[in-house]
Formats: C-alpha cells, structure tokens, sequence
C-alpha cells in the first residue's frame, strides 16, 4: 500500500514537470506571434505577381463651357476702401470709381474767444491699392450731398448707388500718387467749408448742437477724379483714424498757438464705391447687368473676371452627364484647370486668392465652395516665369463634381462662378482673363475604374 | 495524473486557441496572392521532422492525417491529443532586393482514438491553405506621366475540420477516410492613401472534401514493411464574394468579381520499413493541377509532384527501449510547384531535422522539428525565399476515456 501511494505522488510531481515544461514554451511562441502581428508585411518585392483589378486614369476630353456674366450689383460699403479716379483699356473697357462718405457727429465744445480760423482740409491716406498706371497726375475733386447717406433696407449700399450732390466744387486737388509711401496722404483743402464749420462752433450755431442737425447742415460728400486722364485708380483708407476733416486755427495770446480741429468720417456704412463701366468696344460689348451670359466663344475665346465691375467667369460641364453610362467607376479627385490668357497679366498682376461659388440658371452667387476643413475652397496657384506656359490657378472641386453626380443626374444648369475672395471682389479691380481655346478651361478627373 | 493531464491539456487548448484570434495571420509570401494562398501540408508531428513523409505511417506514436488508413494504428488503450505550434523565419530576396519576415502561429488541433478492435477515429482541425501579402506597387496614372503607390493586400486563408475513420479490414489491411469540411475566406484589397480608395473583395470559401486511404502491412524476417496509398478528387470549392469600396463619398457593395478556387485531383504512394525502433519511409504524391483553371494572367498551372525521405533513429545507450528514449529524424522533400509564373515554376527544397523528447512520467511527447528549405529563384524576375521554420508538435497520449470507462 505505501509503495502504491508513494508511486502515485510522484507521478504527480513528474506530470507537474511537464505542465512546467509545456507553459514556457506556450508563451515564448505566444509572444513571438505577438511580436510578428504587429509588423505590417509590407514587400516591396512581388509587383509583378499583381493582377490590379482597378484602373486609375486621369480623363481632361470632357467638355467645359467658359462664359462671362456681369452681376446685377454688388456691396460696396463698410469696405474700409476708398477709391477714386477711372481707367481705360480694350479689353475690360472703362471703369469709374467715385467714393461717397459722410463725418461723425461730436460734441464740438467751445473754442477758445480769441481761436482764429486758418484753413480746412479733407485728409485721405494711401491704402497702398491701385489699378492701371500710378505715375500720371490725377486731379481730385470734392463735392457736398444734396442728400444724406441712408444703406437700404439691407444695411448696404452698392456700387451702382447714387446721391444728389451739388455740382460746385467744394475742394479739389491735383497730385502725383505716390501709393508705395504708406501712411502719407492727400490733403483736399476745402477752405470755405472749413470756415463756414468753424463759425458755426465759434457762434454755436444750433446746426451743430444736434445729431439730426449736424446731418441736415452736412450731408456727406463724394470724392472723384476729374481729369486722370483714364490712367489709374488709387485707394485710400476708409476708417475714423484715416479720413477725416481737419480744421487749422489759432489762439491769439502771447505766443501764437497752433490747433486743430478733427472731424472724423462717419459710420462705416456709410462710405462706399460707386462704380461705373462701359464695356463699349471691348469683347462684351452687349453684356448686361443681371441679364444675360456672353459665351467665350463670342468674347475672343476668353472668360472675364473682376472685382467691383462684378465680372464672374462662370463654368459649365455639358458633357459630364455621359460619365453615368460607364459601369463601375469613381471619381478620386476633379480639379479645374484654368490658365490665365498669355499676355493678360503684365500690367496686371494675377490675383494670388481665387474662390469658387456656386450658381444657378439665374446666375446668382449663391455659395461659395468650401473645402473639407470648411474654409473657402482656394485655387492653388502655380506661376511659371520663364514662358508662361504652366501659369495656371487648379481648383479641387472633387465634392461638387461628386455630389452632382450623387443622385445619376447632372445639372448643366448648376454651374460655377469663378471669383475673388469677398472681401477683395467688393473692394478692389483685381481682373482676371480666362483663357478659353489653347488651352481651355479643363476639368480634370481621377477616374477609377474597378 | 489523469486530472493533471487533462488539466494541462485544457490550457493548452485554450492557449493555443487565443494564439490563433490574436493573430490569424499564418503566411507572409507575395506567392501567396495566387490561386488559395500557400497550401499547407497535412503532415504533422514525427512526419515533419522526416521531410514531410508519412503516406505509409501509421498513426501510433502520433496521429498521421495524411492517410486516413493510419488511425487503425493507434492503440487500444490510449487517445492521442495533438496540437501544433509554429514559428517560420523567411527570407525573400529578388536579384535587386531583400526582406525578411517571422511568423508564428498555432498549426493544428487534432484528436484520435480507438473505437473497437477493428475500427478507429480521427478528427480535428487543420489549415488547408493561407494568404499574406502586402505589396506596395508603383502603378502608373493613365493619360499622365505620373504613377503612384497602390497598396495591395491579401489576408485569410482555407481551413478544415475533419473526421476520419478506419477500419482494419484483415490484419494487415486497413482502409480509411477523411471527410473533410473546408471553409475560410480570402481578403483580397487594392488601395491607395494619395487618393483615398479602398477595394475590397472578400470571398468565403467552403465546400466538403473527401479523402481515401490505404495501408498494406507484411513482415519479412525482423523488417515490418508498410505500404500506403492515398487518392482524392478533384472539386470546386463553393465561392462566394463580397466586394465593397470605399471612397471619399462613402462605401458602396458591388456586385464581386467572384474568383474560382478548386482543389486538384490527388494520388500518392508511400513506402516505409521499420526494424526495431528504426523506421524510414518514402513518400510520392501527384496532383492534377493542370485541370484547374484560374483567372490571375500571370501564371500558369501545371501537374505538380512531391517526393520525400525520412528516417528516424533512437538513441543509444542506457535509455534505448525505455520511455526516456529519444528519437532523432531527419528527411528531404522536394515539392514541385504547380504554379507557372511567366513560365517558370517556384519549387520547393527542403531539409528537416527533428527530435521526439518523451515527457517524463507520461505517455506523451514534444516532437521538435526544424524545416530549412527554399521556394523558387531570383532569376526570370522571381522571388528566393529562404526559410527556417520550428514545428512545436505536442503529442499528448493518454487514458481518458478509458478511465471513464472504468469508473
């Protein structure tokens, strides 16, 4: 019986020497099989194994309409920009700036007894902005309103807005721009203006002890070129800090002492562009506000876009729809091509910022794209200095081609407007002219196949 | 004991079974993108340390699943509890380039025992082919003169569970069968980062497979000669596919391109003679490759052959005829591709080396075996692959059923 039991425990020792042996050997192999699964088997051997059941090309023979239209009117005020002068050439035709503002109401306390009157000036400084040759001489004249400045029910005013203003002169100026000197300025004496204010305080007058008064007494004033010559279009800053009315005095006493008297421009609503343009002997010739679209084929193969004439390029696919008709297939990536027409750009540099908006039938801007960060969607700008050749602004618009196609329709009337940012279409005459034929606008698709 | 070997066992299984969830991924060969993957041999246990031999085994220090005819060989009294365990270190080298891959997984579970004097049973799970691949191609973009990399990957593999009978017709003739249920799926994908694409094609596999044995044994003088035989039909393994793509707009399912697979017809022969713990077999296997046809362009099937050796020696000395004995193989193969790629075949070469060290206080065994071998050649644009791969094969036998018998 001993014997038998003592056999027995000791097998069962033994057999616990397998488990110890067997559990070592379980993990080691565990942990190697852990360590192997987490390295990705990545050859970079077997290429020619591959039997690729898709097929990726790129396909830029759909066709692309390129149109010009010309929008009804668009916002000028509250830009901060203030432009003046007009320009001429054959290609985007005239266009006139014309810049209206009004001054802020303030307390204008008492001045001294013995305060003099010296002289008046309204006071513009550069914004470093201009269109078409700065060196010519430019004569700039001021006019008073007839009418006080009031933004429509909208809270803007646009660049087809007018107010009655008296045709005499209330100051003018000519002077040699000198737009790369930043923070100097143009002084427009209006020295009988100044006069007339500064009596009012010095008696003061009732026209000036009141908001609604003040307003009656000044309405506004509006600023425009007289005799540019057609040459160029300067701007000036638009803000309480950087155009103003300034009245010079003095105080008789023992010394002379030298003041002034600053009337700041008023609300900001208030100031904004009026823009006027002929396009009479250019390509587009006929366009209309809000009306109809020129073809390219009719504007010498070639799409328009500027800022405050409101020129969009607008962009069309009539031929997308037969991509239904194959079977299998995605779309990775569609890029929009366009080439700026050769020649275009040397007095004239290229807008580095492009947006994209949506449009319909009616030629409304009714969105602008966005891309995936929900940011405006930029053109990518490539320049190519030595021959121009590969000059060229490429838009992704892979979700709008793809949420087109979404629903197995295209809409050949859901077209897109080619255009500055906002900011910049409403307030500067950036321009763009799109070449249409060699090469044309092209979409380009990463087409997959599978 | 009893208690502590099933305890033991138990772990085993489950530890083994968690191995294979963590990482199902069981071969890494851009071979493997064609047809069903790398096929894996039925081989296992004291067989793969003998170049893969075992067509005239029969299955009585371990289970042989190899021929179906073998499990008459397993004895009365015990049950064989088999499981096996891999590591491979491979080597790939083109003329221009090299790589290296480890791999490690749990090959196989297996069960057999005696049912009554003339009938026994074997049943289990084993792979029957796998796939793993990723390979970084440089593929043009049509209509520019740009190209980009596409990524191209396969997962997965076929698998089988089986159960197989044999039946000891005379004394020395026994008959078996393996019916076999295959089933697994093969992932195959193409994708690209640069351009956020995704496709996809999944294809489940299954089908049932049979498999016949026989064994033949005679004695002349002291030598106990064994004669095998093998043969299996050909079949289409029952498909179904499932193809999706994935895109910036989202993921759509298409209908799937739906791949064919088949397992070849199947005849082998194998001779083996044994004198007292001494044992050698040779081992020839023929399958009808060139029947099934494929879709993939780049390759060619043709009829492949295999012809393996492997002996098995005791050790000498004090422990010869005890169970502290161990036994040492050693063996070649030489498989035949059936694969054609551009014309040239990538045949495999290979060496083992193997040990079965028994388990002190026990009927079981740990049999280690070490395979280096070679597939294909760097020339004709192919790929080398030089590999050394460990087979951990527990051979555990013990009294189970009979205890509950007895109880």
């Amino acid at each position: 019986m001993k014997g038998i039991s003592e056999g027995k425990e000791k097998k069962q020792i033994l057999s616990f020497a397998g488990i110890c042996l067997i559990i070592p050997i379980i993990f080691v192999t565990l942990s190697v099989s852990i360590v192997s699964c987490s390295k990705s088997y990545e050859f970079t051997m077997g290429n020619d194994f591959i039997d690729s059941q898709t097929r990726l090309q790129v396909i830029d023979t759909f066709r692309v309409d390129l149109k010009t239209i010309l929008l009804d009117s668009i916002t000028t005020s509250s830009t901060n920009h203030l432009l003046i002068g007009d320009y001429k050439d054959t290609i985007f035709g005239s266009v006139k700036c014309e810049s209206y503002f009004d001054l802020a109401f303030q307390d204008f306390s008492e001045l001294d007894l013995k305060a003099e009157y010296d002289s008046a000036a309204i006071v513009m400084v550069y914004s470093g902005y201009s269109y078409g040759d700065t060196t010519s001489q430019m004569s700039v004249s001021i006019h008073m309103l007839n009418e006080n400045i009031e933004p429509y029910n909208s809270g803007y005013l646009y660049n087809n807005t007018v107010f009655d203003y008296s045709p005499e002169v209330t100051g003018s100026i000519s002077f040699y721009p000198s737009i790369n000197s930043i923070d100097t300025s143009v002084a427009i004496p209006v020295n009988s203006l100044g006069e007339d204010l500064f009596n009012r305080i010095m008696e003061k007058d009732e026209s000036i002890s009141s908001s609604d008064l003040f307003y009656e007494y000044l309405k506004g004033f509006k600023v425009t070129a007289t005799s540019s010559g057609n040459k160029a279009v300067i701007g000036f800053k638009a803000d309480k800090d950087n155009l103003f009315l300034r009245l010079y005095y003095h105080i008789n006493s023992e010394v002379l002492e030298k003041k002034t008297l600053t009337v700041t421009m008023g609300p900001e609503s208030h100031q904004f562009n009026n823009i006027s343009y002929d396009f009479r002997d250019t390509p587009l010739e006929g366009i209309e506000a809000g009306g109809n679209e020129i073809s390219s084929f009719r504007s010498g193969n070639k799409g328009y876009m500027q800022g405050l004439t409101s020129l969009l390029s607008k962009i069309q696919f009539p031929t997308l729809q037969d991509v239904l008709a194959v079977r299998r297939w995605k779309i990775l990536r569609a890029e929009l091509v366009i080439t700026p027409a050769r020649g275009s750009y040397d007095d004239f540099p290229l807008p580095k910022i492009l947006h994209i908006y949506d449009t319909d039938k009616e030629n409304r801007v009714n969105s602008v794209l966005k891309d995936s960060q929900g940011n405006p969607l930029t053109a990518t700008f490539e320049f190519d200095g030595s021959y121009g050749e590969n000059t060229r602004y490429t838009y992704e618009i892979t979700n709008f081609i793809n949420n087109e196609l979404a629903d197995a329709y295209f809409d050949y009337d859901h077209g897109l407007l080619i255009g500055l940012e906002q900011e910049r279409f409403r307030s500067s005459l950036d321009r763009l002219l799109i070449e249409g034929r060699n090469p044309p606008v092209k979409l380009r698709l990463y087409f997959l196949t599978y | 004991m009893f208690r502590q070997g099933k305890t033991y066992i138990l772990i085993l299984f489950f530890l083994t079974i968690w191995s294979g969830n963590i990482c199902s991924q069981t071969t890494s060969s851009p071979y493997s993108i064609f047809g069903v993957g790398y096929l894996e041999s039925n081989s296992m246990g004291p067989s793969k340390g003998m170049g893969g031999t075992g067509i005239a085994f029969l299955s009585d220090i371990a289970i042989n699943p190899m021929n179906p005819a073998s499990y008459s060989g397993i004895d009365s009294l015990v049950s064989i509890f088999e499981v096996g365990i891999f590591g491979k270190y491979t080597s790939f080298a083109t003329k221009t380039d090299n790589q290296s891959v480890v791999n490690a997984n749990l090959k196989y579970v297996v069960m057999g025992f005696r049912i009554n004097p003339w009938l026994a049973t074997s049943f289990g799970f084993l792979p029957y082919s796998s796939v793993g691949y990723t390979i970084n191609a440089k593929t043009p973009i049509e209509g520019t003169a740009l190209s980009y990399i596409e990524t191209f990957s396969g997962s997965g593999g076929v698998n089988q569970v089986y159960l197989g009978g044999s039946v000891k017709i005379f004394k020395n003739l026994s008959v078996g069968i393996n019916a076999a249920y295959l089933f697994g799926n093969i992932t195959r994908s193409e994708s690209s980062d640069d351009f956020g694409y995704y496709l996809k094609d999944i294809t489940y596999i299954s089908n049932f497979d049979v498999n016949y044995g026989l064994n033949y044994r005679f004695n002349i003088n002291k030598w106990r000669y064994n004669l095998g035989f093998i043969y299996g039909r050909a079949r289409d393994l029952r498909t179904e596919s499932e193809t999706t793509i994935q895109t910036g707009t989202g993921t759509e399912t298409v209908s799937g391109q739906t791949y064919g697979y088949s397992i070849p017809q199947n005849a082998g022969a194998g001779f083996s003679l044994r004198k007292g713990f001494f044992r050698l077999g040779i081992d020839y296997e023929w399958s009808n490759w060139q029947d099934v046809e494929f879709t993939n362009v780049y390759f060619k099937t043709r009829n492949s052959n295999r012809i393996s050796v492997g002996f098995e020696l005791p050790s000498m000395g004090v422990r010869k005829g005890t169970n502290k004995m161990i036994f040492f193989r050693f063996g070649g193969e030489y498989r035949q591709s059936y694969l054609l790629i551009n014309n040239y075949p990538v045949d495999c070469r290979l060496l083992t080396f193997g040990a079965g060290l028994p388990l002190k206080g026990s009927l079981s065994t740990i049999n280690v075996s070490l395979e280096v071998g070679q597939v294909g050649t760097t020339s004709n644009g192919l790929i080398r692959e030089s590999f050394v791969s460990l087979h951990l094969d527990m051979s555990l036998r013990d009294l189970w059923f009979m205890k509950k018998r007895f109880n």
